[in-house]
């Protein structure tokens, strides 16, 4: 027996040994880009991105940005679900070796990493960049911290509304108007239920949407709802008013007359079958979304495009619950330094050419965005983006959340409180309860308001 | 010689046990008693508590009890031991242990058929049954059952729970097969021989002899299985990451989402050392049942 | 030909078997296919074509040869790693009568029990620290730019030589049991006659050591081989760089991109994958049983 095993082992050490000499061999082959520049070892700044768009966008910027600035630029591809770019960024920022440059996409998730340490402050070298005037405003309030220093740059900006089958709604004789306030849109949904047997409306909700639940759903009517921010100057949340439940009562309409679709929310990657498939085919007639959509998930990126997307889909502002109505501007493709960056200053000098507007032109065009800066509107290939030039021109027009600290842990809150509801496990004050439950025992009682 | 050769034999064996120590000590008992410290503070991955977590005393046990989520794991993870382990596992086990203990042709086929799920990694298993399960009408087991009349339906969403005991007990009948294999070796032919004799019919001889010779076996793979049941974690995750809606967050996963998906580091390790607990009493019992011995 | 006719009870066990086998390996039948049809989908169907492009790829494209290189490597030195000081350690626990041989058992025993995923925090965080420690020493000894090389190979926290020791730790306790019964039943007349010969310092003690522990250590190898190599967590938690990522990991996140994956690509990498376990499961068929059973006979 003492042979054979020993036969036995020395020929599965051989195999091992043959495949990993091969393995190596070949892998010598590839020879590093580092020194490609000058014949000095030039530094190599490392960028986390994720979606192969985004890093299609990031690509189209690094050839002039590393002759710019005499750098090597390595792009690292992180997992595309958010909640797993974020997993990953935060255990290797906890970690200490994160990349040099990252994107925060939801701005939720950027005070939290700020208190955590995780970034590094660049006040100075911002406000000494000669695109810092050119920031729309609402840019420059999402880019700055509680304690007024810059933790990040927020470089392109998500204009959210309700987004409509245009050409389907005509077709069964719904009005397209732009529904006046909550109960004229729930009317809405109840028809389009009525006339089409279809869903009406989709907000995104429950525990698989991860953030996506409270920045593109819940958030959107906030504005409009009795508690119009969140976030108190005093650093703590607003969660315990009316406005959040009547939230809360607006999701459990949709989702007990279902008019909205459920199954595929209780799953991983929710937005997939809803978005990209629902309401394509007609199944499903109106969602949250933002200007994105009119290229990457309707559009010519799409895997499945609506047909002259522009005609067919249209948008209504957020009405509030009382009449008004508002559109959401949040911050998109957030970078910030890892505080921890070996090559601080020169990861900061990557960081505003990755602002300027040639990169955020780049982004808009593979992703659907808009460029955080007003003279973006003057890039030719920006005006040929027709669909969102108009959008552009509107953002001083927008309204936005103020984000604090603690955020990320209302995100999670409100999808759990959603998750709730869409399992039909409580009512409106029921779903707010869990989410204050949830805010009061990560944060303390002294948190909530 | 300085030392006589019992000193000297005695402090080499502690020598030899050094290393085993060192990497058993860092890597598996600190951890663990570091479980219960990390427990009692508010430790995360972001926020303000990512850089300064501080002592909370009982907050995450407290919370631990009147969250649903928590007790949905257990709830799920007793379901999936009990289903897959104790009942699936075994009762596939024992009757391919008792069918292959007699004159068979082609034993090594089944016995290698048998042994195959257990002996990929757990990614490749939960990835092939992926192809079994999600799809709705296209995957496999809908095509399947089609043939029988019964409606496609994407199985990984309607029956989440069943599946993935289906898929554990897949995996595991070749454990349970090895055990009682050799349990049932022990018992003697001439008992067979003797009940045959007195004639006992196989149902009989079944119930009333080989069972209760068997209970010391089955007892110990009851205690083993649970404890590697609970343990847990690819191929689960990778089947249905926690299964929509958490139908499938055996405790394993649950205690991962908590700690790297919620950022929650303090409360996942309140929930470990729960599991921990548990662990440690079964493992308690099995070190008596073998009686260890010098 | 005599046609044997077979009893009833023999009858069941046949038809129970197959049914077993079935069940068994229908889920293989999808991946094998998969694997060399060109037209590769999630769902099971008969090629149209039979290429070998799909594990040539694996081979050639960047990502499949990393994988496997990375799975080696590691893997391989847990392996090492466990057989020589679980080598030692078992060897020490059999041959011993001090009084904390039975507690060692005993904590042995209680932490094979203990879930990987309950320890997974503390361990992160243990060593996020050991990690900034060895951080500290290697920014002090290396130039700044190589730094990040000379971290992945020994971090603790994304290097090689913390995933190493990590899954060593986890496959020792039973390599050590292995050792240790294997060692039980091991005469020791060989042992005592080479030290009347005067046999003093390990080398000859491991020259005639070594060989009679051959079959026990080649179990304990294996048997940590394909523990280690199928582990998931492990990497899972501690390595993040694409550049280290281990097979399981490798095979998942490719999965994860929802909008391009190549099943056919895949399913050639988990055969790849899949392969040397088996064969591993296969050599330590025999010490499986003893493994399984250890302990029940003691």
């Amino acid at each position: 027996m003492k042979a054979t095993v020993l036969r036995a082992g020395v020929v599965v050490g051989l195999i091992a040994g043959a495949i990993a000499a091969a393995v190596v061999i070949s892998r010598a082959r590839f020879g590093s880009r580092e020194g490609a520049i000058s014949g000095v070892s030039a530094p190599t700044i490392r960028i986390a991105e994720h979606r192969q768009p985004r890093i299609d966008a990031l690509n189209k910027s690094i050839p002039r940005i590393e002759k710019q600035l005499g750098v090597v630029i390595e792009v690292v591809e992180y997992p595309a679900p958010e909640k797993d770019y974020l997993s990953k960024l935060l255990t290797e920022l906890g970690a200490g070796n994160a990349p040099d440059l990252f994107t925060a996409n939801f701005d939720a998730d950027v005070p939290d990493m700020v208190s955590a340490g995780y970034l590094a402050v660049i006040t100075a070298e911002v406000k000494a960049w000669e695109g810092y005037e050119k920031l729309f405003e609402v840019a420059k309030k999402l880019s700055i911290g509680a304690d007024g220093q810059i933790y990040a740059l927020d470089s392109m900006l998500l204009v959210e509304q309700i987004y409509f089958r245009r050409d389907l709604l005509d077709k069964a004789g719904i009005s397209t108007a732009q529904p006046a306030n909550w109960k004229d849109l729930l009317d809405r949904a109840r028809e389009i239920k009525a006339k089409t047997g279809k869903y009406g409306l989709l907000l995104p909700a429950g525990i698989g949407w991860g953030a996506g639940g409270f920045t593109e759903g819940f958030a959107l009517f906030v504005a409009g709802s009795k508690t119009p921010q969140i976030a108190n100057d005093d650093g703590t949340l607003n969660l315990n008013g009316e406005g959040v439940r009547d939230i809360f009562g607006l999701y459990k309409s949709l989702i007990d007359e279902d008019l909205m679709p459920i199954k595929p929310l209780l799953g991983p990657e929710p937005w997939v079958i809803p978005k990209y498939t629902m309401f394509p085919a007609g199944d499903l007639m109106a969602t949250t979304c933002g200007t994105w959509c009119y290229i990457y998930d309707w559009g010519k990126d799409s895997k499945n495009p609506v047909p002259d997307v522009t005609k067919n889909v249209g948008t209504w502002a957020v009405p509030g619950m009382d009449g008004g109505s508002s559109v959401k501007i949040s911050g998109s493709n957030i970078w910030a330094v890892n505080a921890n960056s070996a090559h601080l200053n020169l990861t900061k000098k990557v960081l505003l050419a990755l602002c300027s507007v040639d990169s955020t032109v780049a982004y808009a065009q593979l992703l659907g965005n808009i460029p955080a800066r007003r003279d973006a509107a003057d890039n030719k290939d920006f005006q040929a983006m027709t669909e969102l030039v108009p959008v552009l021109k509107n953002v001083d027009n927008g309204t936005y959340l103020k984000s604090a600290p603690g955020f990320s842990v209302v995100s999670e809150g409100v999808a759990r409180a959603t998750e709730a509801l869409l399992r039909k496990q409580t009512d409106a004050a029921g779903a707010q309860a869990i989410l204050v439950k949830y805010v009061k025992d990560l944060l303390g009682d002294n948190a909530v308001k | 010689m300085a030392m006589t050769y019992e000193t000297r034999m005695a402090w080499q064996n502690r020598m030899l046990l050094v290393p085993a120590m060192v990497l058993l000590g860092c890597f598996i008992l600190i951890p663990a008693a570091a479980a219960i410290y990390i427990s009692f503070t508010n430790a995360a991955l972001n926020g303000f508590a990512a850089s300064h977590p501080q002592f909370v005393g009982l907050k995450n046990y407290v919370r631990l009890f009147s969250d649903e989520g928590f007790w949905n794991s257990l709830i799920v993870t007793f379901y999936f031991v009990f289903g897959s382990s104790i009942v699936g596992q075994f009762v596939l086990g024992l009757a391919s242990a008792i069918a292959l203990s007699r004159p068979i042709a082609f034993k090594p086929v089944f016995n290698a058929a048998i042994l195959l799920p257990n002996a990929v990694p757990e990614v490749v298993a939960g990835f092939i049954w992926i192809s079994m399960l999600g799809g709705g009408k296209y995957s496999t087991l809908s095509r399947i059952v089609g043939l029988f009349g019964i409606a496609p339906q994407n199985w990984l969403e309607s029956v989440p729970l069943l599946m993935i005991i289906v898929v554990n007990t897949w995996r595991g009948i070749a454990f349970a097969m090895i055990l009682m294999t050799s349990g049932l070796s022990a018992v003697p032919a001439e008992v067979y021989e003797a009940a045959r004799m007195d004639g006992a019919t196989p149902s009989q001889i079944f119930w009333r002899i080989t069972l209760p010779l068997l209970r010391p076996t089955i007892f110990l793979y009851m205690l083993v299985s649970t404890a590697g049941t609970i343990a847990i974690f690819g191929l689960i995750y990778t089947l249905t990451r926690g299964g929509p809606g958490g139908a499938t967050e055996i405790i394993g996963i649950y205690i991962y989402n908590q700690s790297f998906t919620a950022y929650q580091l303090g409360y996942g390790s309140a929930v470990a050392v729960i599991v921990l607990g548990v662990s440690v009493a079964i493992g308690a019992i099995y070190a008596r049942v073998l009686k260890v011995q010098v | 030909m005599t046609l044997r006719k077979f009893t009833r009870a023999e009858a069941t066990a046949y038809g129970f078997l197959a049914v077993t086998l079935l069940f068994c390996l229908l889920p293989f039948i999808w991946v094998v296919l998969a694997s060399v049809d060109p037209n590769a989908s999630l769902f099971l169907s008969l090629p149209k074509g039979i290429t070998a492009d799909h594990f040539v790829k694996v081979f050639t494209a960047n990502n499949g040869r990393r994988w496997f290189f990375n799975s080696l490597v590691t893997v391989g030195a847990t392996t090492a790693v466990v057989v020589v000081v679980g080598g030692m350690g078992g060897y020490a626990l059999s041959r011993t009568n001090a009084w904390w041989k039975s507690p060692f058992l005993y904590a042995i025993i209680l932490v094979r029990v203990l879930p990987p995923t309950a320890l997974i925090v503390p361990l992160y965080k243990f060593m996020l620290f050991a990690n900034g420690l060895m951080g500290a020493v290697v920014r002090s000894v290396v130039p700044p730019d190589s730094a990040r090389s000379a971290m992945q190979i020994c971090g603790f926290v994304d290097g090689y030589l913390g995933l190493i020791l990590v899954l060593s730790a986890m496959q020792l306790p039973l390599a050590l049991w292995i050792i240790k019964t294997y060692f039980d039943l091991t005469p020791k007349d060989y042992e005592e006659a080479a030290l009347m010969d005067g046999a003093n310092g390990f080398q000859r003690m491991h020259r005639i050591l070594v060989p009679l522990a051959l079959p026990g250590l080649g179990a304990a190898g294996l048997l940590t081989f394909i523990g280690a190599w199928g582990d998931f967590l492990m990497p899972l938690t501690f390595i993040s760089s694409a550049e280290l990522q281990l097979l399981p990991i490798g095979l998942f996140r490719a999965f994860q991109r929802a909008n391009t994956i190549d099943y056919g690509y895949l399913s050639a990498l988990a055969l790849l994958y899949m392969l040397p376990a088996v064969v591993a499961f296969g050599l330590a068929r025999r010490f499986l049983i003893q493994t399984f059973t250890g302990g029940i006979k003691g």
